[in-house]
């Protein structure tokens, strides 16, 4: 909410740019009618977080889906009906009481974007790719996720080889939860290891 | 408590399915970047990955998106009928 603004914001340089390239795109062929609608709002509704707390909610209540989940994750998420691009090869790693696992890519932006959806904007910038490799307990900390002294961190760096997931610990007190429920306790940020349930 | 914090120009996580998008034109690239990938190189996304990889390289402090526009940028000047880099 700005005071004022009544008046359109001014077009910047960059969404010129990307006014130019969707002309471009279109007359070429490469866009057709409504692409660009469906592609966001399927990535904003459909894909997202809330497919990677359902594989999470059935790793924790189901212990055979998780052992094939943790020997072979892609198929084991395709199981739940999610696949796609970006998830040709699906790695999921589990936290314990000793161990605290955190992805990031320290590249680009990797992502397993059919279970997280979009990354968050923070994954993408050079600040979390850089220091989660250097300094990846003071890092989290920082981001409010406080471990044990003594827990091991690993970190995953992803590639487009390999998208990993963070499968987080099961809350305590929660046994009387059903698998639906505990799947909205998930975050997508526990998913990615920044934070812990 | 200690090191300066760097995560200040950050966007912290809020809630849950925060979408990564600030402004419409960061989802129209986003989408537009799709459309090439599906319909110039078949699905193949390592192309556009490359540039992005580049494109990040070449200016790590870019925002994001707008590295994302010079990468589509770059990959468009690679089709055939454009007239090149």
């Amino acid at each position: 909410m700005s005071a004022g603004g009544h008046h359109p914001a001014p077009v910047s340089p960059v969404e010129q740019r990307v006014a130019a390239l969707e002309a471009l795109l279109t007359e070429r062929g490469l866009v057709p009618a409504g692409f660009i609608e469906e592609i966001t709002s399927r990535y904003a509704a459909e894909i997202g977080p809330m497919n990677g707390a359902k594989v999470v909610a059935r790793a924790w209540v189901d212990p055979r889906y998780k052992q094939r989940l943790l020997a072979d994750g892609t198929a084991a998420i395709a199981e739940l009906g999610f696949g796609g691009p970006e998830g040709d090869h699906l790695v999921v790693v589990e936290n314990t009481p000793g161990v605290h696992n955190v992805i990031v890519c320290t590249l680009c932006s990797c992502y397993p974007w059919p279970v997280l959806g979009l990354p968050p904007a923070w994954y993408k910038d050079p600040p979390y790719r850089a220091r989660m490799v250097r300094e990846p307990r003071a890092l989290l900390a920082e981001m409010g996720c406080r471990l044990p002294d003594d827990a091991e961190i690993r970190v995953w760096d992803s590639s487009a080889e390999v998208r990993y997931l963070v499968l987080p610990e099961r809350p305590p007190d929660t046994d009387g939860k059903t698998e639906a429920e505990l799947a909205g306790l998930v975050t997508r940020d526990s998913m990615i290891g920044v934070a812990r349930l | 408590m200690s090191t300066p914090l760097s995560l200040s120009d950050l966007d912290l996580p809020r809630r849950n399915g925060e979408l990564a998008f600030d402004a419409p034109w960061q989802s129209t690239v986003f989408a537009l970047a799709a459309a090439v990938v599906e319909h110039a190189f078949g699905g193949d996304r390592e192309p556009f990955r490359r540039q992005l990889i580049a494109a990040i390289a070449a200016e790590p402090g870019r925002p994001y998106w707008e590295s994302w526009t010079a990468a589509l940028e770059a990959l468009v000047r690679t089709l055939p009928g454009e007239p090149g880099p």
